[in-house]
């Protein structure tokens, strides 16, 4: 049966052809475009798979480049039961490298406190050194940096060359390759090199990095860590976060994010008036007040920092990729829409072609299952090497993608997924088969032959 | 052997309605070849088809081996046709993907073909003159030959009848002399009933059964 399907199929091989396209670029895209959360995925699970400590940060900021809290924090923190060592770091994104604006992909400039950093039992950049050393104590206070390869590559430098950052000229000592694109972004030099090139507040760090001591449990450790710091005043980062910091008060973008803000939580103008003020009052004060503050905000009962650990940050990026997926998944609908389509009319008008022979078939016999299936194999075949196809197209754009966008992106797609997309494809030829395979069902042997 | 029962068969086109037969009651005898004959439009063919369980009739029943066409359910009628009936079209009906012998092994495609079959259908093929020609597809073989495919498709099943319709309307005289003469060998040979449906007499026999229809009825 599947040897007749195939010489059908054959027989019309610019339709089938046309139909084949059809599909193979609809899986591919699917494995395209669902690639993208798989690369996600793929990305976070390396990266948070090297990272053992845990980042102590404002709540609310989504990463520590957006986070300030208190610099006299990290002493607490060392002070609680089970934390070993408390790392301050200070991010902030690069602007200029090498006279020439910073856009894509970002890079970072990531300031840590030498002596403590060295004290790590795991220090991610430090055991991903290729060439050179890591920061040491004699470092402090110099612009000695340590850049990762991707860095290296795209400015064409070596170890002992100078590299201008934000106008800069610093040293290249070291040069590391972590494999992950979320991490090989930092340019890594002494914390108050940073704190004085980026006029960061001096009585503030972005966050601590912790490792825990002996047999302490992350999550117990992370609980401590909040207890500790419950009821203290520190304000949630928010988006508006970024235009009040260095906006004026008539500006015009911090209005209406503060607008979005407050409509979404309900608040009146006359809060948000108030909210402001107190916002610009605690502008200097000691605690850093990075966003506006509500009533309901701040409650005595929660910890006034974000405490997380590496599990933490996977969980939580695949809470987003999961609603990646969705959207995703509507995208390619459209293009699966396009290619059940296809199929229908391929089969349909193969069909009407051939009603002649499906009632010389039914005259020597065949049932009309034995014809629905014939048909139903032929668009199955169809679908199946559809997926195939796509699949394949699907992973040479992947590679493509990843090859020339290295540094940018990273796009993957599992055998799950290319299993799933040649089960998709065929399932979609054989629900594409059944209506055309049903027509002909509705004819007499006769009447179908005398069509012709 | 075949019991033809005040058959009537109207056929409906649009609004219209055509009694291709209207009250047809005969009997075939079996093992002998038969002839339908008729000018154009008499109902030859759709009785033959009514014969071969290929449409039903408006009324009347047709009876073969004495069971009752008409009670047999859509599964029934399809074995009674894949074994029982073999088909010989005017124009040939084989299937232009297929070469001669898959088209003669058609009808088992679906159940699979036995290595039996297989061998048996080349035989045929070769009983028919067609040894050589066995991985022919339809366009490379002449009228002639497409019809003897056909005639080795409906001995493949050793069937209790062989129904032919205009089986030598698209030949030349001696090739349609050597097609008579084919069917006339196997019908001996297999014991079968073979019904023809032609305008042509020449092939008719003093011994043959034959059927005169006119208008839907048998003509006096």
């Amino acid at each position: 049966m599947f040897k007749f399907a195939i010489r059908n199929l054959m027989s019309r091989s610019l339709r089938s052809f046309l139909c084949l396209m059809g599909l193979t670029i609809a899986i591919a895209g699917m494995v395209g475009l669902f690639s993208i959360a798989g690369g996600l995925e793929k990305t976070v699970s390396q990266t948070f798979g090297k990272i053992t400590g845990i980042v102590a940060m404002q709540p609310g900021a989504p990463i520590p480049l957006f986070s300030r809290i208190p610099r006299s924090w990290g002493e607490e923190i060392g002070l609680i039961p089970g934390v070993a060592i408390v790392n301050a770091e200070i991010w902030s994104r690069v602007n200029m490298i090498e006279g020439k604006p910073v856009i894509s992909p970002p890079r970072f400039l990531f300031g840590t406190e030498i002596p403590t950093r060295l004290q790590l039992k795991h220090g991610i950049y430090r055991e991903a050194i290729y060439a050179g050393r890591f920061l040491s104590l004699e470092d402090q206070g110099s612009l000695n940096t340590i850049i990762s390869k991707q860095i290296a590559e795209q400015h064409q430098k070596q170890l002992g060359d100078t590299i201008d950052v934000n106008g800069q000229e610093m040293t290249i000592v070291g040069l590391y390759e972590t494999g992950s694109i979320l991490l090989d972004v930092a340019i890594i030099l002494d914390i108050e090199m940073v704190r004085t090139i980026t006029r960061f507040d001096p009585n503030s760090v972005s966050c601590f990095y912790l490792e825990q001591s002996g047999n302490v449990k992350n999550d117990e450790l992370v609980k401590n860590i909040k207890n500790h710091f419950k009821g203290r005043e520190l304000a949630s980062w928010q988006p508006t976060s970024l235009a009040l910091a260095s906006a004026s008060q008539s500006n015009i973008l911090k209005t209406l994010l503060n607008s979005i803000d407050q409509s979404l939580k309900g608040n009146s103008n006359e809060k948000l008036e108030k909210s402001n003020e107190r916002q610009l009052k605690n502008k200097n004060h000691t605690e850093v007040q990075a966003a506006t503050n509500s009533p309901k905000e701040i409650e005595k009962e929660s910890s006034a920092l974000d405490v997380r650990s590496a599990s933490d940050w996977g969980d939580r990026l695949e809470n987003f990729t999961a609603d990646l997926d969705i959207f995703l998944g509507l995208m390619t609908g459209i293009g699966v829409l396009i290619a059940i389509l296809s199929i229908i009319n391929t089969m349909l008008m193969s069909v009407i072609e051939r009603i002649v022979d499906f009632g010389i078939l039914k005259a020597n016999g065949w049932s009309n299952r034995d014809v629905i299936l014939l048909i139903t194999a032929e668009s199955s075949l169809l679908g199946f090497a559809g997926g195939i196809l796509g699949g394949l197209l699907g992973l040479l754009a992947i590679y493509i993608v990843n090859w020339k966008f290295a540094n940018q992106v990273h796009l993957y797609a599992s055998p799950g997924l290319l299993l799933f997309g040649v089960l998709f494809s065929t399932t979609l030829g054989i629900v594409g088969g059944l209506y055309p395979a049903w027509w002909t069902t509705r004819m007499t042997p006769i009447d179908a032959i005398r069509r012709g | 052997m075949i019991e033809v029962r005040n058959v009537e068969k109207i056929h409906q086109t649009g609004e219209t309605e055509v009694r291709a037969l209207q009250g047809v009651s005969c009997n075939f005898p079996g093992q002998v070849f038969s002839f339908i004959l008729g000018p154009s439009g008499s109902g030859k063919s759709t009785l033959l088809y009514l014969m071969g369980a290929l449409d039903k009739p408006t009324s009347g029943e047709i009876f073969v081996q004495n069971r009752s066409l008409s009670t047999l359910n859509r599964t029934e009628r399809d074995t009674y046709r894949r074994e029982k009936v073999g088909f010989v079209f005017q124009n040939f009906n084989l299937l232009k993907n297929l070469n001669a012998l898959e088209n003669v092994l058609a009808p088992y495609l679906p159940l699979g073909v036995s290595t039996e079959q297989k061998k048996r259908a080349e035989e045929l093929l070769k009983q028919v003159g067609l040894g050589q020609r066995i991985t022919h597809r339809p366009s490379q073989l002449s009228g002639g030959e497409q019809q003897r495919v056909a005639i080795a498709r409906a001995l493949l099943k050793r069937p209790l009848l062989i129904l032919a319709d205009e089986p030598t309307g698209e030949l030349d005289t001696q090739t349609g002399a050597e097609i008579f003469q084919c069917l006339r060998d196997v019908s001996d040979q297999y014991k079968t009933t073979v019904v023809i449906v032609t305008h042509d007499e020449r092939y008719i026999r003093d011994t043959d059964f034959i059927l005169r229809l006119r208008d839907g009825k048998i003509a006096e």
